[in-house]
């Protein structure tokens, strides 16, 4: 099968005037021989500024989708592009550069526990060299964007999941990314609290952040009304402009 | 900004692994307090070879009542005999490698006999017809000193020649085996060294791959996220280096003021010596920490 981009879209590639944000090109990702391939030839392309959705069975690689755009591994076949750019061709000691590009969030959270609200953003600029100035500027900023004023010094046991999840948002966003990743965010959070970081993403999505969200959870891609993509072993089995959750996947949506 | 995060990070991952960094303190002190002692068992060796090589002579004794060497068999030394002895070493034909010429008699000789074991109770026992008259001669090239020997072992009136350079040899002899010994357990203390920063630095990483995989995701440079690790070990074995400066330099300054109380004139070295030994030693803990830590980074953090 050939890929099947639309022919609007490809034409605009094809001049350069619109390049994809992310750009999977025939992704074949192998991790072990023996089993069959966790990405089977997978063809998308996320446009700057986008929502989407990536659905699909638990295994069906969309955690696997999100680690080639971050080239935490390498595809086994075929080309991911991240702004224009091959990430194969992307020296080792470039990596980084790529990867202030691109804001992640988890499941998990993954906040450090030694370290307060205000901390635990900090150290994401801390770490790529931002001056105390603009930390102390920008941090209190991004923990206003997400819901968090006033909880600067708390710590994150001293937080609901909720809010933990929120601290995490501020910290993938505040260097400001292109690109934001989330696996799986709101996995671990009831439903009322997973809306509130539905809005959250939604309004860092309005401020021009192309975002890509691997979810489980249907009432919220049922309420969003956002791109969805659908992974079934590994390949796109369905791709709508104004999703939702389950569908056959032949469905046409509206 | 940058510079205060690598140092917070390196405070706080040392307090953490404590016990581990306190252990590679103590075996990086150990190991480069052996190099150290090891280069200064060699510079001991040099300067008693600067010292002693220009003072060094050839003594020629001459016989007395009870020697036993062939050349002696007609008794003790004649005036005659004593003559012919000076006449040779003045002549032409050895000038070339004669430099001075003293002669000891027995008397001084009995005075120079107390003076070196003053302390000993066979002083007293001691009379000056026991004790040899000599000839003391400075070589112009001490390494030549077979010329002497052979010209004078047959000569009469010559009980013995001998050369103090043997004494000397056989001394940096003992020297030189005890800094091999030193640098023996050096070679296997710092393999020791290295192979428990590397354990360290592994367990650190391990503790803090939650902070590093954060670096990682959101773009910190390879540098910066290895960097706290590798100056954790390059820190500790700097203060490791640091004790051991200060025990060799308490051995010297001690145990050096000592054996120059007693030893005056074996030209010891001093504390100034350890202007050489401790950047060495400084330099040698840095190289092995940071090159043991990059090794071990390489295998178990991932950036
Ligand atoms: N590191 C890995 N090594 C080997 N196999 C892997 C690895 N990571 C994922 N896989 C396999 O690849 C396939 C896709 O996994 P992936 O994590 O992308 O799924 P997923 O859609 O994110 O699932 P979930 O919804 O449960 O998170 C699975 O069959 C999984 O077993
Ligand atoms: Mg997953």
């Amino acid at each position: 099968m050939l890929p099947s981009p639309t022919p609007a879209r490809a034409l605009a590639v094809l001049r350069g005037r619109r390049i994809a944000m992310i750009r999977f090109e025939h992704v074949t990702k192998v991790y072990d021989q023996k089993s069959k391939p966790a990405l089977d030839g997978v063809s998308l392309d996320v446009d700057r500024g986008e929502f989407l959705f990536l659905v699909g069975a638990s295994g069906s690689g969309k955690s696997t989708f999100i680690r080639l755009v971050l080239k935490e591994d390498r595809a086994t076949r075929g080309a991911v592009y991240v702004a224009g750019q091959n990430v194969a061709n992307i020296p080792s000691w470039r990596v980084p550069k790529l990867r202030r590009g691109i804001g992640v969030v988890f499941q998990d959270f993954r906040l450090l526990p030694n370290k307060s609200v205000f901390a635990n953003v900090a150290f994401a600029m801390q770490v790529i060299g931002k001056s105390r100035a603009v930390i102390r500027e920008t941090v209190p900023e991004v923990l206003k964007t997400v819901g968090l004023e006033g909880k600067n010094n708390r710590m994150p046991h001293e937080l609901s999941g909720g809010e933990q999840q929120r601290v995490a948002i501020a910290r993938a966003i505040v260097n400001k990314p292109g690109i934001l990743l989330a696996d799986e965010p709101t996995g671990n959070l009831d439903p009322t609290t997973s809306m509130g970081i539905m809005k959250v993403l939604d309004r860092i999505n309005q401020n021009g952040t192309t975002v890509v969200m691997a979810t489980h959870d249907d009432d919220i891609v049922n309420t969003m009304r956002k791109r969805v993509v659908e992974l079934r072993d590994g390949s796109v089995v369905r791709d709508d402009a104004q999703g939702i959750y389950i569908g056959t996947t032949t469905a046409a949506a509206g | 900004m940058r510079f205060a995060f690598v140092l917070g990070e390196i405070a706080s991952g040392m307090r953490r692994n404590l016990v581990m960094v306190v252990s590679v303190v103590l075996v990086t002190f150990i190991s480069l307090t052996f190099v150290g002692a090891a280069g200064l068992l060699q510079l001991q060796i040099d300067q008693m070879k600067g010292y002693w090589y220009d003072r060094v002579q050839v003594a020629v004794f001459l016989c007395v009542e009870n020697s036993t060497s062939e050349s002696c068999a007609s008794g003790p030394v004649t005036d005659e005999q004593r003559t012919a002895i000076e006449a040779k070493l003045k002549s032409p034909e050895l000038s070339a490698y004669v430099d001075t010429v003293q002669y000891e008699s027995q008397d001084q000789a009995l005075v120079h006999f107390r003076e070196q074991l003053a302390n000993s109770p066979i002083v007293e026992a001691v009379t000056a017809e026991q004790l040899p008259e000599s000839f003391r001669v400075g070589l112009v090239d001490p390494e030549k000193y077979e010329v002497i020997s052979e010209a004078f072992s047959s000569q009469p009136g010559v009980d013995i020649v001998s050369d103090q350079r043997e004494y000397l040899e056989e001394i940096f002899g003992y020297i030189n085996i005890a800094s091999l010994v030193a640098l023996g357990i050096a070679v296997v203390m710092s393999v020791g060294a290295i192979l428990l920063i590397a354990t360290t630095i592994r367990l650190s990483a391990f503790s803090r791959r939650r902070e590093t995989g954060i670096m990682r995701l959101v773009g910190a440079s390879k540098a910066i996220i290895q960097l706290p690790f590798v100056l954790e070990g390059v820190i500790a074995a700097i203060l490791g280096a640091a004790i051991a400066s200060g025990t060799l330099w308490a051995v010297l300054r001690y145990g050096g003021q000592w054996l120059s109380r007693e030893y005056p004139q074996m030209g010891f070295i001093s504390t100034q010596e350890l202007l050489l030994v401790v950047p060495a030693l400084f330099l040698l803990g840095a190289l092995l920490a940071g090159a043991s830590s990059l090794l071990t980074l390489r295998r178990y953090l991932k950036v």
